[in-house]
């Protein structure tokens, strides 16, 4: 029955307008970023931008993507938050429950879905993205043949793996705050308010609660545990937060009178 | 399923075979009651009307029978399926709730083949969907691209995918142009001809009296009248348009008919009187008029519609309906 339910999310996933505008979208700005990253690096040394020499470095690419998380992060909350929410602004909720009136089967099957598909795009972009860096690199004349070292490609999948995760975070936090507020916009602005200004207000004035704060956590998971808290640490602390969302979202939902 | 008691406030005889049965079916909103302990009992087979004025719980009472809004209080059974377990009835039941909700940037064949693939249905009910819906050659356009009747079809379309038992159609002519509406009438007389219970909602009266032979009536949440259409009309007194052969008699024969205890009402189109008879035959009326001197040139026993049925029924007129509540017609 979740089969069902995720098969049929599909259906309204792979319109071509979604499809398009988000793996082309997110790719095109996950290739503008590493053309900006190649093109602004300089030679050498240890400013704010990774050098040419960190670049060529087996963790080089490593450097790069884990700066583009956020962009990725907020991506997937939109487009999740807006999959949940517009079932109630189009009024096609009621017709959903009709032919599934499991919510929970429906909610889960939805969710599945959506995380699918935003992780294919971050999957899409990744390699989009590792092309352009390729072609980048020979353009600054630097070498490459460490990134395809054992060690090199274990760092870029480890790395891949960590943003997947974070990315997938993001996107449950988005599908049950649109599932909670029932409105899209009102959704993600919510959304990208928290992750982009609230948390780090909050963090200025209590500094202690940085570690704590969802936003925060999903980026120590993005990548891959920082010089503070640790990945471990991040991602308990996120998975926190996703399973309160998630009961909180699914016991709503499961309970609630569609009136929409 | 067997019903083997009476039908609650019908009187009907037992043993009638019934789709849909409810007991004290409440919902209330705070505290406000939206629905107030509703006894429904719907034969298999029929056309169901479903009618009474905006806001009078119909489409709440719909949402409960599909499982969308929960009871406050109350119970009942559908396609022999427990109102609390909507899964095991539903897979049996095809619903257009309200205004067609679908996905503008989808097809309305993909908007189907969405709710297929949820339901578990075979993607081959679609394609006999949309035609039986009149919308095959439009399947393909993008549903935002479709005029009001075209969405309606769709929404016709989609309750007709799992070749339902019972199809529930809230408010299926909103919208609506006359011919629409017309072929509407029609759609919904072939599903009940192929065997479905059809439940259809309208606050438009004398759309329900054209294509149902069940009524439930319902006000202010509660239930007015349920049972059959003709019955509801072997019920209803008669109205009698009554004309005498010189104008100038007219307003004599108003004065001695409501001095015989009849409500007389002017109906100059006709040049003469309509009656709310108060038990009088037409032979009465003709001999009250003879034995005054008036001979009548017109003497038309007029069957009552059911909106007036209605508003005898719960003692109103539609002067006595809020804004907004009005039972509207179309002659």
């Amino acid at each position: 029955m979740t089969w069902a339910a995720f098969t049929s999310e599909w259906t309204k996933l792979k319109r071509r307008t979604l499809l398009l505008s988000t793996f082309l979208g997110l790719a095109v700005a996950a290739s503008a970023f590493v053309i900006l990253l190649f093109s602004q690096a300089p030679a050498t040394g240890h400013g704010g931008l990774p050098s040419l020499q960190q670049l060529a470095r087996p963790n080089g690419l490593v450097l790069g993507v884990t700066r583009a998380t956020m962009l990725l992060g907020i991506v997937a909350f939109g487009i999740a938050a807006a999959q949940t929410a517009s079932e109630y602004s189009l009024g096609t909720l009621r017709q959903l429950l009709v032919r599934q009136p499991r919510r929970i089967v429906l909610l889960v099957g939805k969710m599945l879905a959506v995380i699918t598909f935003i992780l294919l795009a971050f999957l899409f972009a990744a390699v989009v993205a590792f092309v352009v860096a390729i072609v980048m690199a020979h353009a600054r004349h630097t070498s490459t043949s460490a990134w395809f070292t054992g060690t090199g490609l274990g760092d870029l999948f480890r790395a891949l793996g960590d943003i997947a995760l974070a990315v997938a975070g993001y996107s449950i936090l988005g599908l049950a705050i649109g599932q909670l507020l029932r409105s899209a916009v009102f959704a993600v602005i919510a959304g990208l308010a928290w992750i982009i200004a609230v948390e780090n207000i909050i963090a200025r004035i209590v500094p202690s609660t940085a570690n704590w704060l969802p936003g925060a956590s999903l980026a120590t998971v993005a990548s891959g545990g920082t010089e503070g808290p640790s990945f471990s640490h991040g991602l308990i602390v996120a998975a926190i937060y996703l399973v309160v969302a998630l009961i909180a979202a699914l016991g709503t939902f499961a309970r609630a009178d569609v009136t929409a | 399923m067997t019903v083997t008691q009476a039908m609650r406030g019908t009187g009907e005889a037992s043993g009638i075979q019934l789709a849909v049965s409810t007991t004290g079916l409440t919902k209330r909103f705070g505290d406000r009651t939206v629905v107030d302990h509703v006894d429904l009992a719907i034969p298999a087979g029929s056309v169901c009307g479903f009618v009474g004025p905006n806001g009078a719980g119909k489409t709440t009472t719909i949402r409960m029978l599909l499982g969308l809004i929960r009871p406050t209080a109350g119970s009942g059974s559908i396609l022999g399926g427990s109102l609390t377990e909507p899964a095991s009835y539903l897979r049996k039941v095809g619903a257009l709730i309200e205004a067609p909700a679908f996905y503008p940037q989808l097809s309305g064949r993909d908007n189907l083949k969405a709710l297929a693939r949820l339901g578990q249905l075979n993607l081959k009910t679609v394609e006999p969907a949309l035609a039986r819906a009149g919308l095959a050659a439009r399947a393909g356009d993008k549903y935002r691209s479709y005029s009001l009747g075209m969405k309606q079809r769709l929404g016709i379309a989609s309750a007709l995918l799992p070749d339902p038992e019972l199809l529930i159609l809230d408010e299926p002519t909103n919208g609506l142009d006359p011919a629409g509406i017309v072929e509407m009438r029609g759609l919904i007389r072939s599903f009940a001809d192929d065997g479905m219970t059809v439940l259809v909602s309208s606050h438009l009266i004398s759309e329900i009296e054209q294509i149902c032979d069940y009524v439930i009536m319902i006000r202010g949440g509660r239930l007015v009248h349920q049972g059959s259409v003709a019955d509801l009309r072997a019920t209803q007194q008669s109205d009698v348009i009554v004309a005498p052969e010189h104008d100038a008699d007219r307003e004599q024969l108003a004065k001695i008919l409501e001095a015989a205890g009849c409500t007389v009402t002017a109906r100059p189109a006709e040049n003469g009187v309509l009656v709310e008879t108060a038990g009088l035959s037409a032979a009465d009326l003709n001999r009250l008029a003879a034995n005054n001197g008036i001979t009548l040139r017109q003497l038309a026993e007029q069957t009552r519609s059911l909106e007036r049925a209605f508003f005898a029924l719960t003692g109103t007129d539609e002067a006595g309906l809020r804004p907004g509540q009005e039972m509207g017609a179309i002659k």
